[in-house]
């Protein structure tokens, strides 16, 4: 017993000790709480540090052979620069190339190129830089940008500062294709890992990618033109939409692209966060599995169309977004108001669902889950309304790509295609949409073969109207962004920024 | 003794090596695969297939599959399909954010749960007793996804004390903003936890005030208190150490979540976004990397049992 009595004592000692360690460890907690207080400022000299809230975050960064537009958004224009590059408004103009002309039967591109370039690891650019680049992207058909060099027959140097560019045949999206992957100029002589690094001739150079949480771009201090006025930009991928709204309210993120129309609610509380709304081509499209039935049936094509009624489904969204009756966007050549096509009429979709011999119809949408179900639950409730009984199946990204994209199982699908002058999808049958009119495919062949602008831009609207009228899916709307800027950051594009972001003008006022 | 540890870590191999199995066969059913997350909405069928190719993802499964083991035995969980990094370096770097915020939870979870524990059994029969054990039970079956959302829009909103997502980009090497993150998320998973944790220690002291030896201390003139603590405590102490194991794996899996929640670069984050892209590789990393770490918390959990027991100990003599 008195052992047991001696090691209460000991016991007693024991707690005593930790408590003193417990209360220790609460004052030391509470000291890093109070000091380690705010970031910022780190160590590129003098020039602030500007931290970007992004959503989708690139799988790899290998500008060649992974495409996707999350590694355009990020490296193209900042990074990677091409002979020519696009403005927000896709407007196209000179980068690298010091300007560019067009022979009359448009076989021949010429591309004097601007001097003094270097890329960001210091070695000065050539044209034999140039070509390799593009050659690259001709000749190996696992490249992003290949099938647009298709027409290319060759590309060469012309002394040591033009490039010139001939076709076998006129491509008038070939400047357009240039200022995407298939143009970008990267160094013959390099050796980095494309997956995980990158070397350009841009503005900023890659300092580095934490994967699952945030890309780094320090300022290149040698670039060739106006040099940049931010010292670092962190890229932050914060996907969920409260946590982009508190990292901005909190100060984390001095901007905020792609953010939830439906949440501005909780920027109120600080006056300094303004928020901008920028034009996009994301065109929020409900394909129809055009090649199996019932959608073979016009008639039910044309009943699901003006079952839909577009305005309600932009007031769910908050209002970011505009109509899109046809499939061109605002922004893209060829674009007309088609609203009137197929209009919202759901007396006159339930007559030509009667007609077609459909009024019992049982539909599936499949979905990725990464569109939330805002809108799926919107149609729901209009297809009901014409006794059509919809199944939403939301199933992961990489689902949708195996059944809807590649094995077109589906009948009805809902995504964001993003992507700008990608009017060929309607043109090529043996895409997902299953869609097939040989009209369509010739008018797009011959707005690519013309030469005159004013030629491609009437060909491609005749064949956006025929393609609206054919009823091959909905199009529901196209999206408007908001990008959430914090005063005196001056300089962040806000058109297209799903697409680019261009942050060479970049600055901050301290 | 020896003979105990010996099966133990046979089982441990074998549940290790069931695991592998498990792991590997059910992630080839999903479908999709990482050539069509790579090529995305513009790859023709034609490059799919090359960059299946190229992935070596056309071979025999059951190839793939020892391939992987062989791998496992030295150590490799080999490369990332969609960077070409190698997996095990990924784990390691994603497990410094993880590692301590499960460490940090649990320590949150026994500096509640213990305590609070023994105090709402010795005043079991009072009204502040009775509190203690209600508000276990009801915290307890607070969603992590909730409680994470109120600490957010408390300290890091309203107060601005601490940062509601993210973690410094400098890692470890900024220790005072690192540590400052994961307050918030050690707290939402601890709390919960230390709620499980509290209703465990409560019942095992309730359990041992019933017992001859702490009624007979008592009896010598202890204090039911102090008796409680004196001869009771490591007898809680016992069926709160047999509760760790199951305690890790229900940090772990709060980890995946409150990850998310928070935006910080843990294993549970990774894993979730690895899913998505569908490498593989990675998710077999990810997932076999926290079984070993459950069935090894479980494997040192039996020993410690085992050596801290005496009556455990005896009957192995015996």
């Amino acid at each position: 017993m008195a052992l047991r009595l001696g090691k209460q004592s000991h016991l007693g000692k024991k707690t005593t000790g930790r408590r003193v360690l417990v209360a220790a460890s609460i004052a030391v907690t509470a000291a890093l709480v109070m000091t380690g207080c705010t970031g910022g400022g780190d160590n590129a000299g003098t020039l602030p540090t500007v931290n970007v809230g992004l959503i989708l975050e690139p799988t790899n960064l290998d500008i060649r052979t992974t495409p996707g537009i999350a590694i355009d958004q990020v490296l193209i224009d900042n990074v990677y620069q091409g002979l020519v590059g696009r403005t927000p408004t896709n407007d196209i103009v000179d980068v690298i190339a010091k300007s560019h002309s067009v022979s009359d039967d448009g076989l021949t591109y010429t591309f004097p190129l601007n001097s003094g370039i270097s890329f960001g690891d210091g070695t000065k650019l050539t044209a034999d830089d140039v070509v390799w680049s593009i050659d690259q992207v001709r000749t190996n058909e696992a490249y992003a940008g290949n099938a647009d060099l298709a027409d290319v027959a060759s590309v060469k140097k012309d002394g040591d500062d033009t490039i010139v560019i001939t076709l076998s045949k006129p491509n008038s999206n070939l400047l357009w294709a240039l200022s995407g992957r298939a143009g970008l100029v990267l160094e013959k002589a390099a050796t980095n890992t494309l997956k995980t690094t990158a070397n350009g001739t841009g503005p900023y150079k890659l300092s580095s990618w934490k994967q699952g949480d945030s890309l780094t771009l320090v300022r290149n201090p040698d670039y060739w033109g106006d040099k940049a006025k931010v010292g670092k930009i962190v890229f932050r991928y914060i996907t969920d939409p409260s946590a982009q709204a508190n990292a901005l309210v909190n100060g984390d993120t001095v901007v905020q692209t792609q953010f939830d129309a439906t949440l501005t609610k909780q920027l109120e509380s600080d006056p300094d966060l303004v928020v901008h709304r920028g034009k996009t081509t994301d065109k929020y499209t409900l394909a129809f599995n055009n090649a199996v039935a019932p959608f073979t049936d016009l008639r039910v094509r044309q009943a699901i169309r003006q079952a839909i009624d577009v305005k309600a489904i932009l007031k769910t969204i908050g209002g970011a977004g505009v109509a899109q009756g046809g499939p061109i966007p605002q922004i893209d050549p060829g674009y007309q108001n088609l609203d009137s096509v197929d209009a919202y009429d759901p007396e006159n979709a339930k007559k030509l669902l009667a007609a077609a011999g459909q009024t019992n119809l049982n539909l599936t949408l499949t979905i990725p889950n990464v569109y939330g179900t805002t809108v799926a639950d919107v149609l729901v409730s209009q297809l009901a309304a014409v006794g059509i009984t919809l199944k939403v199946d939301s199933v992961e990204f990489a689902t949708w790509l195996n059944d809807v994209y590649t094995n077109h199982d589906f009948q009805l699908s809902y995504v964001d295609h993003a992507e700008s002058h990608d009017f060929g999808n309607w043109a090529n049958p043996e895409y997902y949409f299953g869609y097939n009119n040989p009209t369509v495919q010739a008018l797009y062949a011959e707005s690519l073969a013309a030469t005159d602008p004013a030629v491609v831009t009437a060909k491609l609207e005749e064949a956006a109207k025929i393609v609206a009228n054919d009823a091959p899916a909905e199009w529901l709307y196209t999206a408007t962004t908001l990008t959430v800027i914090k005063k005196g950051v001056t300089g962040f594009p806000t058109d297209s920024t799903t697409a680019r972001l261009n942050l060479a003008k970049l600055s901050v006022k301290s | 003794m020896i003979r105990f540890i010996i099966t133990r870590l046979l089982l441990l191999v074998l549940g290790l090596f069931v695991a592998s199995a498990l792991i590997f066969f059910t992630l080839r059913v999903l479908p999709g695969d990482v050539a069509q997350v790579i090529g995305g909405t513009q790859a023709t069928p034609a490059q799919i297939e090359a960059i299946r190719r190229s992935l070596g993802l056309d071979r025999n499964v059951f190839l793939q599959y020892a391939d992987w083991v062989g791998g496992l035995l030295r150590f490799n969980l080999g490369d990332s399909l969609v960077t070409g990094t190698p997996v095990a370096t990924e784990i390691a770097e994603k497990l410094s954010v993880t590692l301590p915020l499960a460490l940090l939870s649990l320590v949150v979870g026994l500096l509640i749960g213990i305590p609070l524990g023994v105090v709402s059994a010795i005043r079991h029969a009072k009204a502040s007793g009775a509190v203690i054990a209600i508000s276990a039970q009801a915290l307890a079956a607070v969603p992590a996804v909730w409680a994470g959302v109120l600490l957010i829009s408390l300290f890091g909103l309203a107060l601005r004390w601490l940062p509601t997502q993210g973690f410094p980009l400098d890692g470890w090497d900024e220790p005072g903003r690192a540590i400052r993150s994961l307050i918030l998320p050690a707290l939402t998973i601890g709390v919960i936890e230390g709620a499980v944790l509290l209703r465990f220690t409560r019942s095992a002291a309730l359990e041992a005030i019933g017992q001859d030896y702490v009624r007979t201390a008592a009896a010598i003139g202890l204090t039911k208190t102090r008796a409680l603590l004196t001869h009771g405590l490591p007898n809680v102490m016992l069926s709160v150490i047999s509760s760790l194991g199951l305690q890790i794996a229900g940090l772990i899996v709060g980890a995946v979540i409150v990850e998310q929640l928070f935006q910080l670069p843990g294993l549970g984050r990774m894993l979730v976004s690895d899913v998505g892209n569908r490498d593989l590789p990675k998710v077999q990393g990810d997932i076999f990397t926290l079984t070993a770490i459950v069935l090894l918390v479980g494997f040192a959990v039996d020993i410690a049992h085992r050596l801290i027991d005496p009556r455990q100990r005896t009957e192995v003599s015996s």
